[in-house]
């Protein structure tokens, strides 16, 4: 659990992305350790809670996985809403899903919440020789769209610890200062703001 | 009940040829002599005594078999007569006495006869029946969930294929033929019996937005106190009720609840999803209205075991009314749905 004096973040995670882009599985290696090769399909959204202890701060991700599968768009809003960090999620080997990706983007950009840290994840990087994506494209995209990028691999598990703990990082760079040992659970249930970062 | 205790008794060295559950799976028979169960150190009178419970538990056990064999093949017989030779007789039955095939349906359709039933409750049968060849069988057999997912996009364009209905398909395809379950699809979705659920999965899913609205207020209804809760820490049905409604409870629900909940489903409609949901909230209230949003989450998304048990939780479903109320709601939801649309309109923005 919480270190002494460590600053407790609770943070609203959302992955958005086209279906069998490779959102579940990728939540799925971080939370378990696990990779399934038949990953069955997410039915209007799964969720999760992982804990993260960095050095200057504890962050409990809240996480949404959402059905990626257009039709279900209706629902999104739900999940995003108040969130505190976004993966926008691709598969390499397909451009459509990357094109995908960047509607998301827009999507959260019209949402306006400043302090959203967004990610942009080419996931199946071990699909190389498949590769449709180059990263050099989706980097400059994702520094346009002040997001940070990153490549990952479910299957292998590359980059996945990485991509948590990089988002606990900067989670934890703009939550507010305050004095540490302030743990979430001294707090009142309706004094807590639970989809954003509490310090 | 007697079920129960049949799977909870292991047979042990007794061969017994009837020691299959009702699904048809032989229960695994522990290898091994009797002699070997007995420990050299046992004393004659603990090995005469380990003797006698073994045969109490034996006649314990063939007596709940017969009993539960005789109850099933009575009920079995029940059913054949109503249906009639290859559901002639249905229709007429249904006409006649309603109130019996509805009592019958809520204790669950005979496992032998569900596919049939199934078929008949949901009018899928006639519109087979009237629609010879439409169907089109795509590759071969053994892709059967792709064909029958195939052959709806391909006849309803507009809805096409959806996340969630593979589920639909493919409990469908457990007990009927792929061309029998595509039917049964078209007269869900089309309306044949009950109103369409198209709208489950059309773009927007007006029809989730629509239940999860009534699923709210109901909530709060019958269960002011976990509503009063639910608002504290935020929660709302969209969390953990879409997925009961877009795949009728066929997605992460242990299967013996899920047919159970289907029988009824075909012969009533979907109010039997409101009522099992609130069901469901209502057996797990006390430990719910104690828990902060993470675990909340987590409990409303993997009910315990014992809240699952469809003779516990169906009782309690039925004795939850709803139909009136489930009405209204749907009013209220449309005269709110008209205005905000207008005001969309107005304001030339997206109103999400
Ligand atoms: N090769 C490869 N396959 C992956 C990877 N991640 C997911 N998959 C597969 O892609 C399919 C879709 O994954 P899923 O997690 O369900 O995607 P979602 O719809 O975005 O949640 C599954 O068959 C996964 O096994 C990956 O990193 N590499
Ligand atoms: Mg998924």
């Amino acid at each position: 659990m919480a270190r002494p004096g460590n600053k407790i973040i609770q943070a609203k995670l959302v992955l958005l992305g086209d279906m069998g882009t490779g959102k579940t599985s990728l939540v799925l290696r971080f939370i378990k350790g696990q990779f399934y090769d038949h990953q069955e399909p997410t039915i209007g959204a799964a969720f999760f809670t992982q804990i993260l202890s960095l050095t200057e701060a504890t962050v409990k991700f809240d996480i949404w996985d959402t059905a990626g599968q257009e039709r279900y768009h209706s629902l999104a809003p739900m999940y995003y809403r108040g969130a505190a960090a976004a993966v926008v999620v691709y598969d390499i080997s397909s451009t459509d899903t990357f094109n995908r990706a960047k509607k998301w983007v827009q999507e959260l950009h019209r949402q306006g919440n400043q302090n959203l840290v967004m990610a942009l994840v080419g996931n199946k990087s071990d699909l190389n020789s498949h590769r449709e994506v180059e990263a050099e494209e989706a980097e400059q995209f994702a520094q346009e769209s002040g997001m940070f990028y990153m490549e990952t691999s479910a299957k292998t598990a590359q980059n996945i610890n990485e991509l948590f703990y990089e988002i606990a990082k900067r989670l934890a760079r703009i939550s507010p200062p305050r004095s540490s040992g302030i743990t979430l659970n001294h707090e009142t249930p309706d004094k807590r703001r639970r989809f954003c970062c509490i310090g | 009940m007697e079920r129960r205790r049949i799977d909870d008794y292991e047979p042990g060295p007794v061969p017994s040829p009837r020691a299959v559950d009702k699904f048809g799976f032989v229960k695994q028979e522990q290898t091994g002599s009797p002699e070997g169960a007995i420990k050299s150190r046992m004393t004659l009178k603990e090995w005469s005594k380990s003797v006698s419970t073994l045969l109490i538990n034996l006649y314990n056990f063939l007596f709940a078999v017969d009993i539960n064999i005789f109850r099933e093949e009575r009920r079995v017989r029940k059913w054949r007569k109503m249906i009639g030779v290859g559901g002639s007789d249905w229709k007429h039955y249904v006409r006649r006495r309603p109130q019996v095939v509805k009592r019958r349906v809520r204790k669950g359709i005979p496992d032998c006869l569900r596919g049939l039933v199934w078929q008949l409750i949901s009018g899928s049968r006639d519109l087979l029946l009237m629609n010879p060849g439409v169907y089109e069988r795509h590759g071969p057999g053994q892709r059967s969930l792709y064909n029958v997912l195939k052959a709806y996009s391909v006849y309803d364009r507009d809805v096409g294929y959806v996340q969630g209905m593979g589920f639909l398909a493919g409990l469908l395809l457990l007990y009927m033929s792929e061309e029998d379950a595509f039917w049964l699809m078209v007269a869900l979705l089309k309306g044949a019996v009950h109103a369409p659920m198209e709208g489950l999965y059309q773009v927007g899913l007006p029809l989730v937005q629509q239940y999860l609205f009534q699923f709210d207020h109901l909530v709060r209804e019958h269960l002011p106190k976990l509503g009063e809760h639910f608002t504290k820490e935020m929660i709302n049905p969209s969390m953990y009720a879409s997925q009961w409604f877009i795949t009728v409870f066929s997605y992460s629900f242990p299967f013996h609840l899920a047919l159970r909940i289907w029988d009824v489903f075909l012969f009533e409609g979907v109010k039997i999803v409101f009522k099992v949901g609130l069901a469901l909230l209502k057996y797990c209230h006390d430990d719910l209205v104690k828990l902060p949003f993470e675990k909340l989450i987590h409990a409303l998304r993997n009910f315990p075991e014992h809240a699952m048990d469809p003779d516990t939780l169906l009782p309690m479903a039925y004795s939850i009314k709803v139909s009136r109320r489930l009405e209204e709601l749907k009013h209220e939801y449309e005269r709110k749905n008209e205005k905000s649309v207008q005001s969309v309109e107005s304001n030339g923005k997206e109103l999400q």
